[in-house]
């Protein structure tokens, strides 16, 4: 391939900026000679599908870079979720049911307690116990202890402070309510003594 | 939204707490009852221990069922009404209040006097003492206007909730001495006013260092 140095006007006109009417009269020859030539260039496309298979051949057979393992862990990551919001409600009502259930399973502050004695005059009973809001109503949690051979029955119990009903449990079977105290319809027809403390 | 979701698996708590508390205290029949009406009411904010407490109470003197089931049915209807009352008072919604007013509505108050106190505008533990302190005296046979005033006047004179617990005890002396509970609460009342016009008498500022003292000395 022989290489010849074009006058920049020629250059131009190969360039597309001028045609061969702009050139001076001298230089139309040397133009036509120009183009002459540029026509004979093959324009066709190089494809070498070859080269570009071994390039990433020859990448692909590399060892990767050894990366620590910290690195690795560090590294930011692209992660994608796809949820359907109506799947996430119920996991949010079990959190929040076990929030509400948990929340009033801590007191603010224990209510104080109270020591209080229980008297009730019975000379002909063989037992007498105490039943009550404070002990569920068990006939038989508290009983009361005779003292001498007067017919005074007591008993000393610390509550939390608070209001408590509650009846003697006279013989087992006859339910007595305190003389001594307030007392309020238990809904039965019978009555309940009242302590507020 | 989420509380709605929450509320059923809550309510299913409550139920599987009272089903423990009941069983084998109760009959089946009552439990069911007091299962059915404690989570309806506990989802309006009322409380389920005075209705448990009433059935366990039923049992235990071997009450017939029927008679136990209107019991309790009354006293959901009584914390209901309660509940109502204070509502209309103030924004009080406290389970324990609204258990210490179905306790006075029991013992002879109505639902306007449970509003009258809440409107007095205490906090939520002395309305709760007040309450439960009305209800005492309406044991007691204190009318309800004498009663009302007094209870009001204390709360409002801002003394401690020691001298709330001592006005049935005060009362009691007053009967005992002869005079009506009408008439003891009067004086009660008209003292309470002097002290929170002039302030407590010397030494009487500062609650008392002891709880309040045993109904039996």
């Amino acid at each position: 391939m022989s290489e010849r140095d074009f006058h920049p006007l020629v250059k131009q006109l190969l360039d597309g900026e001028l045609t061969i009417a702009d050139l001076p009269a001298e230089l139309r020859a040397e133009g036509e000679e120009a183009l002459r030539l540029l026509t004979g260039v093959d324009r066709s496309p190089v494809e070498l599908p070859a080269v570009t298979q071994r390039v990433m051949q020859t990448l692909a057979s590399r060892p990767a870079p050894a990366v620590p393992a910290w690195k690795r862990v560090m590294r930011p990551r692209e992660i994608r979720l796809r949820i359907r919001p109506w799947v996430l409600a119920p996991a949010l009502a079990v959190a929040a049911a076990l929030i509400l259930l948990i929340w009033p399973a801590t007191p603010a502050r224990p209510a104080p307690l109270v020591t209080v004695r229980f008297v009730l005059v019975a000379p002909d009973a063989r037992e007498v116990s105490l039943a009550g809001t404070f002990n569920q109503w068990d006939a038989h949690a508290t009983p009361l202890v005779r003292s001498g051979s007067t017919g005074v029955w007591t008993a000393t119990l610390t509550l939390p402070a608070g209001q408590h009903q509650y009846a003697f449990v006279v013989d087992g079977a006859r339910w007595v309510p305190d003389p001594g105290a307030p007392a309020v319809d238990d809904g039965f027809g019978r009555r309940n003594s009242v302590l507020t403390l | 939204m989420l509380t709605l979701l929450a509320l059923p698996l809550t309510l299913l708590g409550l139920q599987q707490g009272m089903a423990q508390r009941l069983a084998g205290r109760v009959s089946p029949t009552v439990a069911a009852l007091v299962e059915q009406l404690g989570t309806t009411g506990a989802a309006r904010g009322l409380p389920i221990d005075p209705l448990i407490q009433k059935a366990i109470e039923g049992s235990a003197k071997s009450i017939p069922d029927d008679r136990v089931a209107a019991a309790v049915r009354l006293v959901a209807t009584q914390l209901d009404t309660a509940a109502t009352a204070l509502r209309e008072g103030g924004p009080v919604s406290d389970t324990l209040a609204i258990a210490a007013g179905a306790f006075a509505i029991n013992a002879g108050l109505s639902g306007s006097d449970i509003t009258a106190l809440a409107r007095v505008g205490a906090s939520p533990q002395a309305l709760t003492v007040g309450l439960r302190v009305a209800g005492t005296l309406a044991a007691l046979g204190v009318p309800r206007a004498e009663n009302i005033g007094l209870v009001s006047t204390t709360l409002r004179s801002g003394q401690p909730a020691e001298s709330l617990l001592l006005l049935p005890a005060h009362v009691q002396s007053a009967m005992a001495n002869g005079s009506t509970p009408a008439a003891a609460a009067a004086g009660l009342s008209r003292a309470a006013a002097a002290q929170a016009r002039h302030g407590p008498p010397p030494g009487r500022g500062q609650p008392p260092p002891h709880p309040a003292p045993p109904p039996h000395p």
